[in-house]
């Protein structure tokens, strides 16, 4: 059974070292992101059997061929031994060309299927083992051999059996993403029902919970999920039973709550009206899951694998802020300390995945853009001078942490106060010499407001030597820096005292 | 990289002057901020990488943080505003040296940059003040550079003997150098010179030449002391510092145009130690 647990590399074999490893991790890695890139993103998942830790695959393709074929043989003879043969034929099936040889036989998937659907409890495990390895191949060739199989699979999810039930979930959610033809079989087939119902039943099997969550996810990131899938998940039971089980369980690990996770975050973000979802409470219960975690990351208390919860939680959260109205913030996300333990992830993640620290930057720009409340909190919890350090880091976390100054700026003039005491001034006068143009744009935006919003704010900021920085930005290339500046410079600088009193006259 | 998705409501707030229109009855506010919440699509770039994340997770590939190779965070980099000057620094330290060094002690007449404030104050006074041309005339006026002599000469060659043979100054330190017209970028209301005063870095002790722009009174920087400074595209261009000279730019960008503020007095300087010298001119430049 797969468990986040242990950390398992497929790669790992004796007399690899520790640089190989890197390497073909960062090959993998190059190819994933590629396929990103191209749309072509998916994974299979391969459920091993109980004995084992790792992935063997046989060596020797010969050999497993004909193992394969024989095996074959011995089973469609009948007879003694079925079990025995079937569960060495699942074995031999984990090597590619066994896979292409048995399917070769005719009737071989006739066979399969007779297995899985007989009165041997046994042999249909077995079978089943069969069609999981099949389902595995990342040849579409193989895997669609497997569709005969599928109506059955999908009435075993109403059985009870827990290992049985995670097999037949775990090779229907590595069959759909092989074509399109698939997923529009599966779904004639009652896929989406099935599934529902099977989360609805199994909520306290969290084994069983991890695979229909897996399998879900699977089908939510089809290209056309937003107009075939996704209406029909929301209509059903599934993502009330997905936020119920979102909540990790101690003693069994994170891994059933992270796939929920994901499922979630693939349904607000693929949609532009999350109504259903914030019905749920779906965004009441994420940042609630987020501030424990901001909690027990700030004690570090950081689970392995605990970033790959975090997550989608997050991009839920950003997702459903950005579509809940407005009079509904308050009930939604209510409690302030998310702020909190937004600060906090950014910071901890900030050296080690930056890209979790600028999603979480991202979600608090949605939250103070919308909430009044939580740009209070900011200021009252002093976590202003924690974001402040963070302006020098590029890569889209200046420019999102810049936001946020400028969200709070804009709620209060008192609010611009408070963010002046904290010495914002001369950080925007390291920020205005930025190369990034937004940066210094933004900069100056959030300057505009602090010396609107104070009196003494101009002549602070020239006693800075902030001066020169905005004459400098008049000559900048882009026009939208160049208007800034000046509109500062002679509308609100060149009027203040402490730059008056130091007129030299020239001779 | 990431732009709010227009047609999002405010959020209600304050009545109060800031973003999003700007003060009431003010023309031509330029600041338009306004708090945007910003949605990610499924396939956003800025997912990329906990996308990855995950299918290395579902691939059982997954490394904890602790063994992940560290990849250095990125800093931003800072760049010199001046458009003629493409500098980019790493560093705030090197931004500021180089800001100090060149961009510091402008002529705003002229928009030459001089290497220190006293420095500065001579240019002013020899190159653009008509009073210093009429009394020179009749007395001494033109100073020696090394601080501390105070001696003071007819003109400016004599200062150059002087500095020569007293203080040992190298006899082909860019003295004198005729100013050569550059075409119709000529400034125009800039005091005729025959002779005119290399303004250098008395520390400097190269004698490469500056980059030709053809006028002189340019700022000379040691090569290695401006190679040191910056990684800019075009070093040659720290030595002439003035942004708004059309005469340094590529003809291929779009010169910003100095701006002259009508409001100020010609005979009032605008901050500490920064652009001096009078204001104010119009015309000065096609």
């Amino acid at each position: 059974m797969w468990r986040l647990n242990k950390v398992r590399h497929k790669a790992v074999r004796h007399g690899d070292s520790l640089e190989e490893l890197k390497l073909k991790r960062r090959e993998h890695e190059r190819a994933l992101r590629q396929a990103r890139r191209d749309r072509q993103l998916v994974s299979k998942r391969l459920l091993l059997n109980d004995d084992e830790d790792q992935p063997e695959v046989t060596m020797d393709t010969n050999t497993g061929e004909q193992d394969a074929v024989g095996l074959f043989l011995k089973l469609q003879h009948g007879g003694p031994g079925r079990e025995a043969h079937l569960e060495a034929l699942s074995k031999v099936l984990r090597d590619p060309s066994a896979q292409l040889a048995f399917l070769k036989q005719e009737n071989s998937m006739h066979l399969l299927v007779g297995f899985l659907t007989g009165s041997d409890a046994t042999c249909r495990l077995q079978a089943v083992r069969c069609l999981h390895e099949l389902s595995h191949s990342p040849h579409a060739s193989v895997s669609s051999a497997c569709l005969p199989a599928t109506p059955y699979l999908l009435t075993y999810l109403s059985g009870q059996s827990t290992k049985f039930t995670e097999l037949c979930l775990y090779t229907l959610g590595n069959l759909c993403p092989d074509s399109d033809a698939v997923k529009e079989k599966l779904l004639a087939q009652g896929i989406i029902p099935a599934l529902a119902n099977c989360l609805e039943n199994q909520r306290h099997n969290l084994a069983v919970v991890e695979a229909v969550g897996f399998t879900l996810s699977q089908f939510l990131q089809a290209k056309n999920a937003a107009e075939k899938i996704i209406p029909a998940v929301l209509a059903s039971s599934l993502p009330s039973n997905l936020l119920s089980v979102l909540t990790p369980d101690p003693k069994f690990g994170l891994a059933p709550a992270i796939e929920c996770a994901w499922c979630l975050h693939y349904l607000a973000c693929s949609m532009k009206d999350n109504r259903e979802l914030l019905a749920h409470g779906a965004l009441l219960q994420c940042s609630s899951l987020l501030v424990s975690l901001g909690g027990a990351v700030a004690e570090g208390n950081k689970e392995e694998g605990l970033e790959l919860f975090i997550c989608p939680l997050l991009r839920c959260v950003g997702n459903l802020l950005s579509s809940c109205p407005v009079k509904e913030l308050s009930t939604q996300a209510g409690d302030v300390r998310i702020v909190a333990a937004l600060c906090t992830l950014v910071q901890a993640f900030l050296q080690s995945r930056p890209a979790l620290a600028r999603e979480s930057a991202w979600v608090l720009n949605n939250l103070t853009a919308l909430s009044s409340a939580s740009c209070s909190a900011l200021l009252t919890l002093n976590l202003v001078p924690g974001l402040m350090k963070l302006l020098p880091f590029s890569q889209g976390i200046n420019t999102m942490i810049l936001r946020i100054l400028a969200n709070i700026a804009h709620k209060k003039k008192h609010f611009c106060a408070q963010l002046t005491r904290c010495g914002l001034l001369s950080a925007l006068c390291a920020t205005l010499k930025m190369a990034d143009q937004e940066m210094v744009t933004l900069s100056m935006d959030v300057l505009y407001m602090l010396v609107v919003g104070g009196p003494q704010v101009a002549e602070e900021f020239v006693k800075q030597g902030g001066f020169p920085l905005l004459e400098a930005l008049q000559y900048n290339g882009e026009g939208a820096i160049r208007r800034r500046a000046t509109h500062l410079l002679e509308r609100h600088l060149l009027s203040c005292s402490s730059y008056c009193s130091e007129n030299v006259p020239c001779s | 990289m990431l732009r709010p998705e227009p047609g999002r409501p405010e959020s209600p707030r304050d009545a109060r002057p800031g973003g999003g229109g700007g003060e009431e009855g003010e023309e031509g506010n330029p600041f338009d901020f306004a708090p945007q919440p910003v949605r990610l699509h499924r396939d956003h770039e800025l997912f990329e990488d906990g996308d990855v994340l995950r299918h290395l997770y579902l691939q059982d590939l997954y490394v904890s943080e602790e063994a992940e190779d560290k990849r250095a965070l990125c800093v931003s980099e800072f760049a010199c505003h001046f458009s003629s000057c493409s500098a980019v620094f790493s560093s705030l330290e090197e931004y500021e040296h180089h800001y100090n060094s060149l961009h510091r002690h402008v002529c705003c007449s002229c928009r030459r940059s001089l290497p220190s404030a006293r420095l500065l104050d001579l240019h002013i006074q020899e190159w653009h003040d008509s009073l210093f041309t009429i009394l020179a005339q009749r007395q001494d006026m033109y100073q020696c550079l090394v601080e501390g002599c105070g001696q003071k000469f007819r003109t400016s060659k004599h200062r150059k003997d002087h500095l020569v043979r007293i203080h040992k100054y190298p006899p082909d330190f860019r003295f004198d150098k005729t100013k050569k017209n550059r075409g119709t970028q000529q400034t125009k209301g800039q005091q005729q010179k025959d002779t005119a005063m290399e303004v250098v870095d008395e520390v400097c002790e190269g004698t490469s030449d500056p980059p030709e722009q053809g006028e002189s009174m340019e700022t000379y920087v040691c090569e290695e002391e401006a190679a040191r400074m910056a990684t800019p595209a075009s070093s040659e261009e720290h030595a002439d510092v003035s942004a708004a000279d059309p005469s340094t730019e590529s003809p291929s960008t779009e010169p910003p145009k100095a701006r002259f503020s009508y409001r100020i007095p010609t005979t009032v300087c605008f901050g500490h130690g920064s652009v001096r010298g009078f204001r104010g001119r119009r015309g000065r430049r096609k």
